[in-house]
Protein backbone atom coordinates (compact mmCIF):
# COMPACT_ATOMS: atom_id res chain seq x y z
CA UNK A 1 0.00 0.00 0.00
CA UNK A 2 1.16 3.52 -1.04
CA UNK A 3 2.27 5.92 1.86
CA UNK A 4 0.87 9.41 1.49
CA UNK A 5 2.37 12.85 2.61
CA UNK A 6 0.86 15.70 3.47
CA UNK A 7 2.25 18.45 1.40
CA UNK A 8 -0.46 21.58 2.36
CA UNK A 9 -3.37 21.50 4.34
CA UNK A 10 -5.61 24.48 4.37
CA UNK A 11 -8.75 24.95 6.16
CA UNK A 12 -11.47 28.41 6.27
CA UNK A 13 -14.31 27.19 8.56
CA UNK A 14 -16.10 30.05 8.09
CA UNK A 15 -13.98 31.99 5.24
CA UNK A 16 -12.41 35.32 6.52
CA UNK A 17 -14.58 38.44 5.15
CA UNK A 18 -12.27 39.57 2.25
CA UNK A 19 -12.03 35.12 1.25
CA UNK A 20 -13.73 36.47 -2.52
CA UNK A 21 -11.07 39.41 -3.03
CA UNK A 22 -8.40 37.17 -1.59
CA UNK A 23 -9.34 34.37 -4.79
CA UNK A 24 -9.74 37.17 -7.31
CA UNK A 25 -6.35 38.76 -6.42
CA UNK A 26 -4.84 34.60 -6.51
CA UNK A 27 -6.14 33.70 -9.67
CA UNK A 28 -6.19 37.21 -11.28
CA UNK A 29 -9.69 37.88 -12.05
CA UNK A 30 -13.15 37.56 -10.11
CA UNK A 31 -15.30 34.44 -10.75
CA UNK A 32 -18.94 35.35 -12.68
CA UNK A 33 -21.88 33.09 -12.44
CA UNK A 34 -20.34 30.52 -10.50
CA UNK A 35 -22.24 29.95 -7.69
CA UNK A 36 -20.82 30.42 -3.86
CA UNK A 37 -20.53 27.10 -3.82
CA UNK A 38 -18.26 26.59 -6.29
CA UNK A 39 -16.38 29.76 -5.93
CA UNK A 40 -15.36 28.51 -1.94
CA UNK A 41 -13.98 25.69 -3.34
CA UNK A 42 -11.93 27.31 -6.14
CA UNK A 43 -11.01 29.96 -3.05
CA UNK A 44 -9.91 26.77 -1.03
CA UNK A 45 -8.39 24.13 -4.08
CA UNK A 46 -6.10 27.79 -4.45
CA UNK A 47 -5.27 28.34 -1.47
CA UNK A 48 -4.19 24.61 -0.78
CA UNK A 49 -1.76 24.77 -3.43
CA UNK A 50 -0.29 28.19 -3.02
CA UNK A 51 0.27 26.50 0.25
CA UNK A 52 2.16 23.83 -1.25
CA UNK A 53 4.49 26.13 -2.82
CA UNK A 54 3.26 24.74 -6.21
CA UNK A 55 2.01 27.56 -9.03
CA UNK A 56 0.10 24.31 -11.05
CA UNK A 57 -1.25 21.29 -9.99
CA UNK A 58 0.93 18.54 -12.51
CA UNK A 59 -1.25 17.22 -15.08
CA UNK A 60 -1.22 13.50 -13.64
CA UNK A 61 -2.44 14.50 -10.12
CA UNK A 62 -5.94 13.90 -9.36
CA UNK A 63 -8.48 16.29 -8.13
CA UNK A 64 -11.35 14.79 -5.83
CA UNK A 65 -14.16 16.91 -3.88
CA UNK A 66 -17.10 15.78 -1.68
CA UNK A 67 -19.92 17.67 0.63
CA UNK A 68 -23.20 16.67 1.83
CA UNK A 69 -24.80 19.38 1.04
CA UNK A 70 -23.34 20.44 -2.54
CA UNK A 71 -24.70 23.88 -4.54
CA UNK A 72 -27.77 24.02 -1.55
CA UNK A 73 -28.48 27.41 -2.19
CA UNK A 74 -28.43 27.21 -6.09
CA UNK A 75 -30.54 24.06 -5.95
CA UNK A 76 -33.08 25.73 -3.85
CA UNK A 77 -32.97 28.84 -6.16
CA UNK A 78 -33.41 26.71 -9.39
CA UNK A 79 -36.40 25.24 -7.90
CA UNK A 80 -38.07 28.22 -6.93
CA UNK A 81 -37.32 29.23 -10.50
CA UNK A 82 -38.84 26.22 -11.71
CA UNK A 83 -42.26 26.66 -9.87
CA UNK A 84 -41.89 30.53 -11.00
CA UNK A 85 -41.70 28.80 -14.78
CA UNK A 86 -39.04 31.28 -15.31
CA UNK A 87 -36.10 30.52 -17.13
CA UNK A 88 -32.53 29.56 -15.21
CA UNK A 89 -29.87 28.74 -17.52
CA UNK A 90 -27.11 29.50 -14.97
CA UNK A 91 -28.60 28.83 -11.84
CA UNK A 92 -28.95 24.95 -13.09
CA UNK A 93 -24.99 25.55 -13.96
CA UNK A 94 -24.10 26.36 -10.18
CA UNK A 95 -26.08 23.62 -9.46
CA UNK A 96 -23.96 20.72 -10.71
CA UNK A 97 -20.93 19.49 -9.12
CA UNK A 98 -19.90 19.06 -12.18
CA UNK A 99 -19.28 23.00 -13.05
CA UNK A 100 -17.59 23.13 -9.70
CA UNK A 101 -14.96 20.52 -10.85
CA UNK A 102 -14.46 22.75 -14.25
CA UNK A 103 -13.96 25.39 -12.73
CA UNK A 104 -11.59 24.01 -10.35
CA UNK A 105 -9.84 23.13 -13.10
CA UNK A 106 -10.07 26.28 -14.68
CA UNK A 107 -8.44 28.35 -11.58
CA UNK A 108 -5.87 26.21 -11.55
CA UNK A 109 -5.37 26.64 -15.22
CA UNK A 110 -4.94 22.88 -15.20
CA UNK A 111 -6.90 19.70 -17.44
CA UNK A 112 -7.24 16.03 -15.71
CA UNK A 113 -9.16 13.57 -13.54
CA UNK A 114 -11.40 15.57 -11.34
CA UNK A 115 -14.40 14.22 -9.95
CA UNK A 116 -16.93 14.57 -7.05
CA UNK A 117 -17.92 11.58 -4.50
CA UNK A 118 -19.73 11.52 -1.18
CA UNK A 119 -20.07 8.45 1.54
CA UNK A 120 -21.86 8.80 4.70
CA UNK A 121 -18.06 7.46 5.89
CA UNK A 122 -15.81 10.35 4.78
CA UNK A 123 -13.21 8.64 5.32
CA UNK A 124 -13.93 6.09 2.85
CA UNK A 125 -14.14 8.67 -0.02
CA UNK A 126 -10.44 9.56 0.56
CA UNK A 127 -9.40 6.25 0.52
CA UNK A 128 -10.82 5.47 -2.75
CA UNK A 129 -9.39 8.58 -4.32
CA UNK A 130 -5.93 7.45 -3.13
CA UNK A 131 -6.24 4.02 -5.26
CA UNK A 132 -4.94 4.37 -8.75
CA UNK A 133 -3.61 7.48 -8.12
CA UNK A 134 -0.28 8.06 -9.91
CA UNK A 135 3.13 9.67 -7.99
CA UNK A 136 1.41 13.39 -9.10
CA UNK A 137 -0.20 12.50 -6.35
CA UNK A 138 -4.20 13.67 -5.41
CA UNK A 139 -5.59 17.27 -4.17
CA UNK A 140 -8.80 16.60 -1.46
CA UNK A 141 -11.24 18.72 -0.69
CA UNK A 142 -14.73 19.01 1.26
CA UNK A 143 -16.67 21.99 0.42
CA UNK A 144 -20.13 23.08 2.30
CA UNK A 145 -22.06 25.93 2.07
CA UNK A 146 -23.31 27.56 5.82
CA UNK A 147 -26.39 26.19 6.48
CA UNK A 148 -28.17 25.93 9.49
CA UNK A 149 -26.12 28.38 11.87
CA UNK A 150 -22.76 26.00 10.38
CA UNK A 151 -20.32 28.42 9.10
CA UNK A 152 -19.04 27.46 5.35
CA UNK A 153 -15.96 25.58 4.75
CA UNK A 154 -13.71 25.23 2.48
CA UNK A 155 -10.94 22.19 3.90
CA UNK A 156 -8.21 20.59 1.06
CA UNK A 157 -5.30 18.57 1.61
CA UNK A 158 -2.31 18.43 -1.09
CA UNK A 159 -0.85 14.41 -0.49
CA UNK A 160 1.30 13.27 -2.41
CA UNK A 161 2.97 9.82 -2.15
CA UNK A 162 5.86 9.62 0.61
CA UNK B 1 -2.80 -6.23 -9.64
CA UNK B 2 -6.44 -8.03 -10.41
CA UNK B 3 -8.41 -8.09 -13.33
CA UNK B 4 -11.80 -6.10 -13.65
CA UNK B 5 -14.71 -7.95 -15.49
CA UNK B 6 -18.54 -7.54 -15.82
CA UNK B 7 -20.42 -10.45 -13.92
CA UNK B 8 -23.61 -8.68 -15.02
CA UNK B 9 -25.72 -5.88 -16.42
CA UNK B 10 -29.63 -4.71 -16.30
CA UNK B 11 -30.81 -1.93 -17.71
CA UNK B 12 -34.09 -0.25 -17.95
CA UNK B 13 -34.75 2.91 -20.16
CA UNK B 14 -36.98 4.03 -22.94
CA UNK B 15 -36.93 1.22 -24.94
CA UNK B 16 -37.95 -1.39 -22.64
CA UNK B 17 -37.36 -2.25 -18.43
CA UNK B 18 -35.10 -5.23 -19.03
CA UNK B 19 -32.34 -5.49 -21.64
CA UNK B 20 -34.39 -8.40 -23.72
CA UNK B 21 -37.19 -5.90 -24.09
CA UNK B 22 -35.12 -3.03 -25.47
CA UNK B 23 -33.37 -4.84 -28.26
CA UNK B 24 -36.68 -5.91 -29.09
CA UNK B 25 -37.76 -2.31 -29.36
CA UNK B 26 -34.53 -1.57 -31.26
CA UNK B 27 -35.01 -3.73 -33.66
CA UNK B 28 -38.40 -2.60 -34.38
CA UNK B 29 -36.65 0.93 -35.25
CA UNK B 30 -37.22 2.16 -31.57
CA UNK B 31 -39.86 3.91 -29.45
CA UNK B 32 -40.28 8.01 -29.83
CA UNK B 33 -39.47 10.69 -27.33
CA UNK B 34 -42.48 11.77 -25.73
CA UNK B 35 -42.93 15.73 -24.57
CA UNK B 36 -42.71 16.50 -20.93
CA UNK B 37 -43.95 20.10 -20.00
CA UNK B 38 -41.54 21.71 -17.78
CA UNK B 39 -43.73 25.32 -17.86
CA UNK B 40 -45.71 27.72 -19.02
CA UNK B 41 -46.57 25.29 -21.61
CA UNK B 42 -43.25 24.77 -23.18
CA UNK B 43 -42.62 20.71 -23.86
CA UNK B 44 -39.44 19.14 -24.95
CA UNK B 45 -39.33 15.61 -26.13
CA UNK B 46 -37.48 13.15 -23.58
CA UNK B 47 -36.79 9.46 -23.73
CA UNK B 48 -39.19 8.65 -20.60
CA UNK B 49 -39.03 5.06 -18.69
CA UNK B 50 -42.20 3.18 -18.91
CA UNK B 51 -45.01 4.61 -16.39
CA UNK B 52 -44.83 3.19 -12.79
CA UNK B 53 -47.18 2.82 -10.63
CA UNK B 54 -46.94 5.08 -6.99
CA UNK B 55 -45.01 8.40 -6.12
CA UNK B 56 -41.38 9.25 -7.36
CA UNK B 57 -39.49 7.64 -4.45
CA UNK B 58 -41.55 4.20 -4.94
CA UNK B 59 -40.45 4.65 -9.15
CA UNK B 60 -36.87 4.46 -7.66
CA UNK B 61 -36.98 2.03 -5.45
CA UNK B 62 -39.00 -0.53 -7.88
CA UNK B 63 -36.85 0.28 -11.11
CA UNK B 64 -33.90 0.46 -8.95
CA UNK B 65 -35.21 -3.47 -7.39
CA UNK B 66 -35.98 -4.94 -10.95
CA UNK B 67 -32.86 -3.79 -12.81
CA UNK B 68 -30.39 -4.67 -10.02
CA UNK B 69 -32.31 -8.46 -10.23
CA UNK B 70 -31.37 -8.43 -14.05
CA UNK B 71 -27.45 -8.83 -13.01
CA UNK B 72 -27.97 -11.95 -11.40
CA UNK B 73 -28.01 -12.81 -7.95
CA UNK B 74 -24.01 -13.69 -7.73
CA UNK B 75 -22.93 -10.63 -5.55
CA UNK B 76 -22.45 -10.22 -2.06
CA UNK B 77 -24.56 -7.37 -0.68
CA UNK B 78 -21.56 -6.23 1.38
CA UNK B 79 -19.95 -5.00 -1.55
CA UNK B 80 -19.28 -1.14 -2.23
CA UNK B 81 -22.42 0.56 -4.18
CA UNK B 82 -21.46 3.20 -6.34
CA UNK B 83 -24.67 5.34 -7.39
CA UNK B 84 -24.43 7.28 -10.32
CA UNK B 85 -27.09 10.19 -10.92
CA UNK B 86 -26.45 13.75 -12.34
CA UNK B 87 -30.28 15.17 -10.85
CA UNK B 88 -30.29 12.52 -7.62
CA UNK B 89 -33.67 12.76 -6.59
CA UNK B 90 -34.51 16.44 -7.92
CA UNK B 91 -37.48 14.92 -9.29
CA UNK B 92 -38.74 13.73 -5.47
CA UNK B 93 -37.97 17.85 -4.74
CA UNK B 94 -39.95 18.81 -7.10
CA UNK B 95 -43.00 17.68 -5.30
CA UNK B 96 -42.01 18.93 -2.31
CA UNK B 97 -43.56 21.72 -0.65
CA UNK B 98 -40.63 24.47 -0.75
CA UNK B 99 -40.09 24.64 3.19
CA UNK B 100 -39.46 20.79 3.04
CA UNK B 101 -37.42 20.69 -0.33
CA UNK B 102 -33.55 20.11 0.24
CA UNK B 103 -33.94 18.57 3.95
CA UNK B 104 -31.26 16.07 3.70
CA UNK B 105 -28.22 15.89 1.54
CA UNK B 106 -26.87 14.34 -1.72
CA UNK B 107 -26.74 10.95 -0.02
CA UNK B 108 -30.40 10.50 0.01
CA UNK B 109 -30.78 9.35 -3.33
CA UNK B 110 -27.80 6.57 -2.93
CA UNK B 111 -29.69 5.90 0.16
CA UNK B 112 -32.84 5.05 -0.64
CA UNK B 113 -31.37 2.54 -4.14
CA UNK B 114 -29.32 1.00 -1.49
CA UNK B 115 -32.31 0.33 0.96
CA UNK B 116 -34.22 -0.92 -2.26
CA UNK B 117 -31.95 -3.64 -2.69
CA UNK B 118 -31.33 -4.06 0.85
CA UNK B 119 -27.46 -2.91 0.44
CA UNK B 120 -25.13 -3.42 3.41
CA UNK B 121 -22.13 -2.57 1.80
CA UNK B 122 -20.64 0.91 2.32
CA UNK B 123 -22.45 3.26 -0.46
CA UNK B 124 -21.15 6.12 -2.74
CA UNK B 125 -22.77 8.90 -4.88
CA UNK B 126 -20.77 9.93 -7.58
CA UNK B 127 -21.87 13.32 -9.09
CA UNK B 128 -19.95 14.28 -12.59
CA UNK B 129 -22.81 14.80 -14.83
CA UNK B 130 -22.93 13.29 -17.89
CA UNK B 131 -19.73 11.01 -16.83
CA UNK B 132 -21.30 9.75 -13.48
CA UNK B 133 -21.37 6.60 -14.39
CA UNK B 134 -18.27 6.01 -16.04
CA UNK B 135 -16.58 7.83 -13.08
CA UNK B 136 -17.80 5.83 -10.67
CA UNK B 137 -17.25 2.58 -12.95
CA UNK B 138 -13.76 3.51 -12.66
CA UNK B 139 -13.66 3.75 -9.14
CA UNK B 140 -15.43 0.69 -8.79
CA UNK B 141 -12.31 -0.95 -10.50
CA UNK B 142 -9.66 1.00 -8.83
CA UNK B 143 -11.18 -0.92 -5.75
CA UNK B 144 -11.20 -4.21 -7.30
CA UNK B 145 -7.67 -3.64 -9.59
CA UNK B 146 -6.21 -2.89 -5.92
CA UNK B 147 -7.74 -6.04 -4.22
CA UNK B 148 -9.55 -3.44 -1.99
CA UNK B 149 -12.89 -5.36 -2.88
CA UNK B 150 -13.57 -8.88 -5.11
CA UNK B 151 -16.54 -6.92 -6.13
CA UNK B 152 -18.67 -3.99 -6.71
CA UNK B 153 -21.88 -2.61 -8.18
CA UNK B 154 -22.54 0.38 -10.01
CA UNK B 155 -25.66 1.48 -10.46
CA UNK B 156 -26.53 4.94 -13.29
CA UNK B 157 -30.16 6.33 -12.62
CA UNK B 158 -31.94 9.46 -14.33
CA UNK B 159 -35.54 9.48 -13.53
CA UNK B 160 -37.89 11.74 -14.53
CA UNK B 161 -37.87 15.64 -13.48
CA UNK B 162 -38.63 18.56 -14.68
CA UNK B 163 -35.71 20.75 -13.50
CA UNK B 164 -33.39 18.78 -15.56
CA UNK B 165 -35.11 19.43 -18.84
CA UNK B 166 -36.03 22.92 -17.87
CA UNK B 167 -32.74 23.59 -17.16
CA UNK B 168 -31.07 22.32 -20.65
CA UNK B 169 -33.46 23.68 -22.53
CA UNK B 170 -32.71 26.90 -20.75
CA UNK B 171 -29.27 26.94 -22.21
CA UNK B 172 -30.62 25.96 -25.61
CA UNK B 173 -29.09 22.39 -25.69
CA UNK B 174 -32.55 20.81 -26.35
CA UNK B 175 -33.45 19.51 -29.86
CA UNK B 176 -37.19 20.30 -30.30
CA UNK B 177 -37.86 17.18 -32.30
CA UNK B 178 -35.33 14.61 -32.31
CA UNK B 179 -31.44 13.77 -31.73
CA UNK B 180 -29.39 13.17 -34.97
CA UNK B 181 -25.92 12.62 -33.31
CA UNK B 182 -23.92 13.61 -36.53
CA UNK B 183 -26.81 14.25 -38.73
CA UNK B 184 -27.43 16.40 -41.51
CA UNK B 185 -28.99 19.76 -39.71
CA UNK B 186 -28.80 18.18 -36.57
CA UNK B 187 -29.98 20.76 -33.65
CA UNK B 188 -29.73 19.80 -30.15
CA UNK B 189 -29.70 16.60 -27.68
CA UNK B 190 -32.78 14.81 -26.44
CA UNK B 191 -32.85 13.50 -23.04
CA UNK B 192 -33.60 10.63 -21.34
CA UNK B 193 -34.24 8.74 -18.66
CA UNK B 194 -32.76 5.04 -17.38
CA UNK B 195 -31.53 3.19 -14.62
CA UNK B 196 -28.72 0.78 -15.48
CA UNK B 197 -26.92 -1.35 -13.24
CA UNK B 198 -23.69 -3.21 -13.76
CA UNK B 199 -22.11 -6.10 -11.60
CA UNK B 200 -18.32 -5.47 -11.43
CA UNK B 201 -16.22 -8.56 -10.36
CA UNK B 202 -12.31 -10.03 -10.39
CA UNK B 203 -13.23 -12.87 -11.36
CA UNK B 204 -12.81 -13.71 -15.09
CA UNK B 205 -15.93 -13.36 -17.61
CA UNK B 206 -16.97 -12.53 -21.36
CA UNK B 207 -16.23 -8.73 -20.88
CA UNK B 208 -13.26 -6.81 -19.75
CA UNK B 209 -12.81 -3.20 -18.70
CA UNK B 210 -9.47 -2.81 -19.26
CA UNK B 211 -8.94 0.75 -19.11
CA UNK B 212 -10.56 3.93 -18.78
CA UNK B 213 -9.68 7.48 -18.68
CA UNK B 214 -11.51 10.77 -16.90
CA UNK B 215 -10.39 14.20 -18.14
CA UNK B 216 -12.31 17.78 -16.98
CA UNK B 217 -11.20 20.84 -18.75
CA UNK B 218 -13.12 23.80 -17.49
CA UNK B 219 -12.39 26.33 -20.70
CA UNK B 220 -16.23 25.04 -22.09
CA UNK B 221 -17.98 23.87 -19.40
CA UNK B 222 -21.06 22.95 -21.82
CA UNK B 223 -19.18 21.88 -24.35
CA UNK B 224 -16.26 19.46 -25.94
CA UNK B 225 -13.05 20.14 -25.62
CA UNK B 226 -10.86 18.64 -28.43
CA UNK B 227 -7.23 18.32 -26.66
CA UNK B 228 -9.59 16.45 -23.95
CA UNK B 229 -10.75 13.99 -26.37
CA UNK B 230 -7.17 13.31 -27.49
CA UNK B 231 -6.11 12.87 -23.38
CA UNK B 232 -9.31 10.69 -22.56
CA UNK B 233 -8.85 8.46 -25.51
CA UNK B 234 -5.24 8.10 -25.01
CA UNK B 235 -5.51 7.56 -21.34
CA UNK B 236 -7.86 4.96 -21.95
CA UNK B 237 -5.41 3.20 -24.70
CA UNK B 238 -2.64 3.72 -22.46
CA UNK B 239 -4.22 1.94 -19.53
CA UNK B 240 -5.53 -0.91 -21.45
CA UNK B 241 -2.14 -1.49 -22.82
CA UNK B 242 -3.54 -0.94 -26.41
CA UNK B 243 -2.92 1.42 -29.81
CA UNK B 244 -5.25 3.21 -31.66
CA UNK B 245 -5.40 0.58 -34.16
CA UNK B 246 -6.07 -2.13 -31.67
CA UNK B 247 -10.19 -0.78 -31.38
CA UNK B 248 -12.49 -2.02 -33.62
CA UNK B 249 -15.56 -0.31 -32.35
CA UNK B 250 -15.98 3.70 -30.98
CA UNK B 251 -19.56 3.79 -29.28
CA UNK B 252 -19.12 7.98 -29.42
CA UNK B 253 -20.30 10.70 -27.18
CA UNK B 254 -22.45 12.34 -29.83
CA UNK B 255 -25.58 13.48 -29.01
CA UNK B 256 -26.83 15.55 -31.84
CA UNK B 257 -25.08 19.45 -31.00
CA UNK B 258 -24.17 20.90 -33.67
CA UNK B 259 -20.90 22.19 -32.80
CA UNK B 260 -19.42 19.38 -29.87
CA UNK B 261 -20.24 16.62 -32.70
CA UNK B 262 -18.09 18.37 -35.31
CA UNK B 263 -15.29 18.73 -32.21
CA UNK B 264 -15.37 15.42 -31.33
CA UNK B 265 -15.91 13.90 -34.88
CA UNK B 266 -11.85 16.27 -35.75
CA UNK B 267 -10.85 14.75 -32.15
CA UNK B 268 -11.57 11.31 -33.06
CA UNK B 269 -10.01 11.53 -36.69
CA UNK B 270 -6.82 13.02 -35.06
CA UNK B 271 -6.19 10.22 -32.76
CA UNK B 272 -7.60 7.32 -34.67
CA UNK B 273 -6.10 7.42 -38.26
CA UNK B 274 -8.07 5.42 -40.01
CA UNK B 275 -11.58 5.52 -37.98
CA UNK B 276 -12.03 2.51 -36.97
CA UNK B 277 -16.54 1.65 -37.13
CA UNK B 278 -18.42 4.20 -34.97
CA UNK B 279 -21.84 3.65 -33.00
CA UNK B 280 -24.26 5.97 -31.14
CA UNK B 281 -26.64 5.00 -28.81
CA UNK B 282 -28.38 8.50 -28.32
CA UNK B 283 -30.93 8.11 -30.98
CA UNK B 284 -32.45 5.27 -29.21
CA UNK B 285 -31.87 6.06 -25.58
CA UNK B 286 -31.54 9.83 -25.64
CA UNK B 287 -28.88 11.30 -23.59
CA UNK B 288 -29.27 9.36 -20.40
CA UNK B 289 -27.04 11.64 -18.51
CA UNK B 290 -25.42 10.68 -15.56
CA UNK B 291 -26.76 7.24 -16.19
CA UNK B 292 -25.16 7.05 -19.69
CA UNK B 293 -22.28 5.62 -18.51
CA UNK B 294 -23.94 2.56 -17.42
CA UNK B 295 -26.76 2.27 -19.84
CA UNK B 296 -24.90 2.71 -23.13
CA UNK B 297 -22.58 -0.09 -21.93
CA UNK B 298 -25.32 -2.51 -20.89
CA UNK B 299 -26.87 -1.43 -24.17
CA UNK B 300 -24.06 -1.76 -25.96
CA UNK B 301 -23.24 -5.24 -25.07
CA UNK B 302 -26.20 -6.34 -24.98
CA UNK B 303 -26.89 -5.45 -28.72
CA UNK B 304 -23.42 -7.55 -29.66
CA UNK B 305 -24.60 -10.60 -27.51
CA UNK B 306 -28.34 -10.70 -28.94
CA UNK B 307 -27.05 -9.88 -32.44
CA UNK B 308 -28.97 -6.67 -32.84
CA UNK B 309 -27.97 -3.10 -34.08
CA UNK B 310 -29.22 0.16 -33.69
CA UNK B 311 -30.54 1.72 -37.58
CA UNK B 312 -29.26 5.14 -38.60
CA UNK B 313 -32.55 6.72 -40.12
CA UNK B 314 -31.25 10.16 -40.52
CA UNK B 315 -28.85 11.38 -43.12
CA UNK B 316 -24.95 12.04 -41.93
CA UNK B 317 -23.42 15.41 -42.10
CA UNK B 318 -21.17 15.05 -45.09
CA UNK B 319 -18.84 17.73 -44.29
CA UNK B 320 -17.90 15.90 -40.76
CA UNK B 321 -16.16 12.98 -43.35
CA UNK B 322 -17.33 10.47 -40.45
CA UNK B 323 -20.10 7.08 -40.70
CA UNK B 324 -22.09 5.37 -38.31
CA UNK B 325 -22.08 1.20 -38.30
CA UNK B 326 -24.94 0.33 -39.58
CA UNK B 327 -24.54 -3.47 -38.61
CA UNK B 328 -21.78 -5.30 -35.83
CA UNK B 329 -18.09 -5.16 -37.09
CA UNK B 330 -16.89 -8.59 -38.27
CA UNK B 331 -13.91 -8.21 -35.79
CA UNK B 332 -15.00 -6.56 -32.38
CA UNK B 333 -12.30 -7.34 -29.89
CA UNK B 334 -11.82 -4.11 -27.96
CA UNK B 335 -14.20 -1.13 -28.11
CA UNK B 336 -13.95 2.29 -26.74
CA UNK B 337 -16.75 4.04 -25.46
CA UNK B 338 -16.43 7.83 -25.08
CA UNK B 339 -18.52 10.16 -23.05
CA UNK B 340 -18.37 14.06 -22.09
CA UNK B 341 -20.72 16.91 -21.08
CA UNK B 342 -21.76 19.53 -18.70
CA UNK B 343 -19.01 21.20 -16.67
CA UNK B 344 -16.24 19.90 -19.18
CA UNK B 345 -16.25 16.17 -18.25
CA UNK B 346 -14.60 13.84 -20.98
CA UNK B 347 -14.22 10.29 -19.66
CA UNK B 348 -13.64 7.09 -21.92
CA UNK B 349 -13.34 3.08 -21.44
CA UNK B 350 -12.08 0.02 -23.44
CA UNK B 351 -14.04 -2.57 -22.85
CA UNK B 352 -12.59 -6.11 -24.06
CA UNK B 353 -14.30 -9.01 -25.34
CA UNK B 354 -12.43 -11.96 -23.67
CA UNK B 355 -14.28 -14.94 -25.44
CA UNK B 356 -13.04 -17.19 -28.25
Amino acid sequence: MTAWRTAAHFVVHPPPADWREDLARRIGRKPRRVGLWTELAMYGARCCLDAAGESALPAGARIRVSSQRGAWGATHAGLTQLDAGLPMPFTFMQSQPALMLAEVGRCLDWQGDASFALCREPARVLRLAKLGASRDGLLFGIVEEERNGEPARSEWWRLVPA
Amino acid sequence: MSGVYLAGMGLACALGDDMRSALASLKRGAVPAKPVTVAGGIQWPVHTLAPRPGDWTQRLRDTVRDVVAQTGDGGARTAPLFVASSSLDIGFMEHEKQDLRLGGDLQDFAGIAAESIDWQGPVFTVSTACTSALNALLAAADLIRAGEADEALVIGAEMGNRFTVAGFGAMQLLSPDSARPFGEGRNGLVLGEAVAALRLGSRPARWQVAGGANVVDGRNPSGTEASAVHAMCRGALEQSGLQPADIDLIKVQAAGSPVNDAIEAEALKQVFEPLPPLVSLKPALGHTLGASGAAELALLAGCIEGGVWPTVDYPLDASLGIELSTQAPQRLRNILLNFAGFGGGHASLVLKDTGP
